[in-house]
């Protein structure tokens, strides 16, 4: 019987005043938490008779320590550091800067390398970089600001005012720590803080389970696009000297995936021969058999990659989500005592696949919007509301409203999106109108009775990889490579709302297709004769990777990822 | 009761490693935790404390990355930290550790010393009963369980096989603490706050330098096993291939 997680009822818990709870220690939460810092400096200094303390913000991180669950690229677009701290170039650990880019097309053996790279994907003058080392520095910088930052604890709920009916979001409740599989306290129990603040500020990343929270109960994503993703699948290999220059970058598009999905891979090249590759599936693919970890073996396998990698060393895998919707996807950014930012937001420029410097950037506005509410002492949804307006002036709302229409464009297919994305490059974005709707990709995913049960032309992207254990591996061995670690003693954090969909509905529709698009093997059906259909949803839990594709991807849409026991989850050192 | 805890910090358990240059250590960039042992000699110093007041004090030797672990034992309830701060200490042996520590405690006087029992890089599970040696003091190892008496304590040592020793101690001791004598708590959110302001004394290596020595133990290097895998099927009906597996493990893998 699978017990769910969810915070302990009836319980006493205790209580800490804040005046600004910042959820998540990412790019956009530590430069929030920085920028803050700065502007209370400069008012302190400038305003000596009415000073404003930090003593009171804090930032919640679930990762045991800072920068641990930070996976992308990546590829850093410098401009919002910049702003942030300027000059930082000289002590942040950027690994080597762009020095020369390719964008090739892929056929199954053979590749077309494109005439000019297109102008998204020039990145020189930004930087190679390992988001866990990049984050580890940046927090460093915060914590020396004196801004305290919880790490191992994450936000399991937010605290409205009034018991249910209030509009004012008015803290945070962390996460319950030493609860057993059946959700019951352990002799070291001890139970999840209500943290009481002023404004709680959002940077989760991407599907963020309070932002979750959020936009369902004051129905944030009404006269939106549905939030549109696609799943990152990332491994740092070790490879002989000279395949690769330092900052060199690589983007392909095309084999293995074919024109019904959305999606292209990177290789970009580090100091010390440390290769990152990686490949993104939008999350939108026809095919519930299609198992995102296996196109990146699939992707290894061609000459070209093959060649790259031969004699070399995986050393580290990981995997998470991102948000490609855009701009017309991203919610409303503030309300009465709450902002959103980073990739909890949909900041992410899906053309140029960036979004590092955009989740900076949204982190200083919040900032310098907290910042007058503070000394205005009023966290309204007047005074926050600020944080839009400042979005909507500033750069961020220039890069995206260029590509606001740029991932619609692919959802029928890769040809009509190259087109499409060609039109947009000429009109400043709106191609053949000013918004192009969306669907969310969970409703692009087919009935099995609706596809060839061979698989047709996406045989090889489906189902589990084998792995050669050299060039390939299965999902297995590179979990491993995760570091991904829990208390095993406590309850499943992914919340499967009705277990009965899986076991009746869902295995005979699409297959089961957690077991597929999960990149950690969370998800399992294993055999119960008890059962109509022969089998049951069981959970490896301990073994998740935080990615959220499960809570995305699932066509029922049953599925909630909730954050597990602060401390847990993998460890993407170097990442 | 006083308590002094020793605590290290350790790569993480599954952490991929790489070697540094001398190719005798491993490179720095890697991720760090508390050495597990001494977790569970910290939280047994915490319960001591609960039970028979007094105060915890931690100490490391370390890089300014392992104040790390002082700030975790002061986020759990230790009252204050010593930080032997420099990069030199992580090549110190046993003995030069042990040193470093007793010159950096001269003028304290504690009632009880908590070691782990070993810790997860180096092993040498010697640090702990060379310190006890250095300032004179009784020590017992691997202990299980601590229990105050009139006289001093009564400690539960793990022995092999399942069997325990029981032993009794007059006071100031040292113990070197197993993994699992108790479960370890939670840090809270109070607790990390409070802990930003509790003192932590910082030790230079020029103020333990005298004390130290040359070491005596030195790694010359440091190698990752190469993997070798051979597998091999044994055939038969299942009564066959129980035989020759019981041959094989008597004969080749020497277990039975």
């Amino acid at each position: 019987m699978l017990v769910f997680r969810k915070p302990l009822p009836n319980i006493e818990r205790p209580q800490m005043p804040a005046d600004v709870v910042i959820v998540g220690g990412g790019p956009a939460g530590m430069a929030c938490a920085l920028r803050l810092s700065q502007l209370i400096d400069q008012h302190n200094a400038s305003k000596p008779d009415s000073p404003l303390s930090k003593e009171n913000i804090y930032v919640l991180e679930k990762a045991r320590e800072i920068g641990q669950h930070c996976l992308s690229g990546a590829l850093l677009d410098p401009r919002s550091m910049r702003e942030l701290l300027p000059g930082f170039e000289k002590e942040a650990p950027l690994e080597v800067a762009v020095t020369k880019e390719a964008v090739y097309f892929f056929t199954q053996s053979g590749k077309f390398k494109f005439p000019i790279t297109p102008p998204p994907l020039r990145d020189h003058g930004n930087y190679v970089i390992s988001l866990n080392r990049f984050v580890k520095w940046l927090g460093g910088k915060v914590e020396e600001t004196g801004i305290t930052i919880f790490t191992g604890f994450a936000g399991s709920e937010l605290l409205f005012d009034g018991d249910k009916g209030g509009d004012r979001v008015t803290g945070v409740r962390t996460d319950d720590k030493g609860v057993d599989k059946q959700n019951q306290p352990k002799s070291n129990f001890e139970p999840g803080y209500n943290l009481q603040a002023k404004v709680v500020i959002l940077a989760e990343g991407t599907r963020g389970s309070l932002t979750k929270q959020l936009i369902a109960r004051f129905a944030l994503d009404q006269d939106r696009n549905p939030q549109t993703y696609g799943q990152g699948i990332k491994e740092l290999w070790e490879v002989p000297a000279g395949r690769i220059a330092p900052g060199e970058v690589i983007y392909t598009m095309g084999w293995p995936l074919t024109t019904n999905e959305y999606g292209g891979a990177w290789i970009y090249g580090g100091k010390d021969n440390v290769v990152s590759l990686g490949f993104v599936v939008g999350l939108d693919y026809p095919d519930p058999r299609l198992d995102p970890q296996r196109v990146l073996q699939e992707f290894k396998k061609h000459p070209f990659v093959a060649r790259l990698l031969d004699g070399g060393k995986m050393i580290r895998y990981g995997a998470k989500s991102l948000p490609y919707g855009g701009w017309w996807s991203i919610p409303p950014l503030a309300g009465n005592g709450w902002m959103i930012l980073g990739d909890s937001a949909g900041f992410l420029n899906s053309q140029r696949l960036k979004g590092i410097h955009l989740a900076i950037k949204s982190g200083m506005l919040a900032a310098e919007t907290a910042f007058e509410a503070l000394k205005k002492d009023d966290f309204s949804a007047a005074s926050l509301g600020d944080f839009q307006r400042r979005v909507e002036s500033s750069w961020i709302k220039d890069e995206l409203w260029k590509v606001r229409n740029f991932h619609q464009g692919f959802e029928h297919g890769f040809w009509r999106g190259m087109i499409n994305a060609g039109l947009q490059q000429f009109t400043g974005g709106r191609g053949l109108r000013n918004r192009y709707p969306s669907s969310a990709g969970y409703q692009h995913l087919k009935k099995l009775a609706e596809l060839p049960a061979d698989g047709g032309d996406e045989t090889h992207l489906l189902g589990p990889a084998k792995g050669d254990g050299k060039l390939t591996f299965d999902k297995l061995t590179d979990l491993y490579h995760s570091g991904t670690k829990h208390e095993e003693d406590q309850p499943a954090h992914l919340v499967i709302h009705d277990t009965d969909v899986c076991n009746t509905r869902c295995i005979k529709e699409f297959g089961s297709p957690c077991q597929n698009f999960c990149p950690a093997n969370v998800y399992e059906m294993v055999d119960d004769a008890t059962q109509t259909n022969g089998k049951r949803i069981s959970l490896n839990p301990s073994n998740c990777v935080h990615c959220k594709t499960c809570d995305i991807a699932d066509p029922y849409q049953i599925i909630t990822w909730v954050p597990p026991e602060g401390g847990g989850g993998p460890n993407y050192d170097g990442m | 009761m006083k308590i002094l805890v020793c605590m290290k910090q350790v790569p993480q358990k599954d952490a991929p490693l790489k070697l540094n240059d001398s190719g005798a250590w491993i490179r720095e960039d890697v991720s760090y935790e508390v050495n597990e042992p001494d977790a569970f000699a910290l939280e047994e110093a915490l319960r001591q404390k609960e039970k028979h007041s007094g105060e915890v004090v931690v100490i490391t030797a370390g890089p300014a990355r392992a104040q790390q672990v002082l700030r975790e034992a002061l986020a759990k309830g230790a009252d204050r930290a010593i930080h032997l701060e420099d990069s030199a200490f992580v090549g110190l042996d046993a003995a030069n550790t042990a040193r470093a520590f007793a010159a950096a405690i001269k003028d304290e006087t504690f009632d009880l010393i908590f070691t782990g029992l070993q810790s997860d890089d180096y092993g040498y599970a010697q640090t702990g009963v060379v310190l006890a040696e250095l300032l004179g003091w009784p020590h017992a190892t691997i202990i299980m369980q601590i229990e105050k008496t009139d006289a001093g304590i009564r400690v539960k040592r793990e022995l092999e096989a399942g069997y325990f020793q029981f032993v009794d101690m007059p006071l100031p001791a040292l113990l070197t603490i197993q993994s699992g004598i108790n479960k370890l708590r939670y840090a809270t959110l109070i607790g990390i706050k409070q802990a930003k302001s509790k003192p932590l004394r910082k030790v230079a290596l020029a103020e333990v330098q005298s004390a130290i020595g040359a070491n005596m133990q030195k790694i010359e290097r440091l190698y990752i096993p190469q993997k070798t895998k051979n597998t091999e099927f044994l055939e038969g009906s299942p009564a066959e291939v129980a035989k020759k597996l019981v041959e094989k493990l008597r004969n080749e893998v020497h277990v039975l």
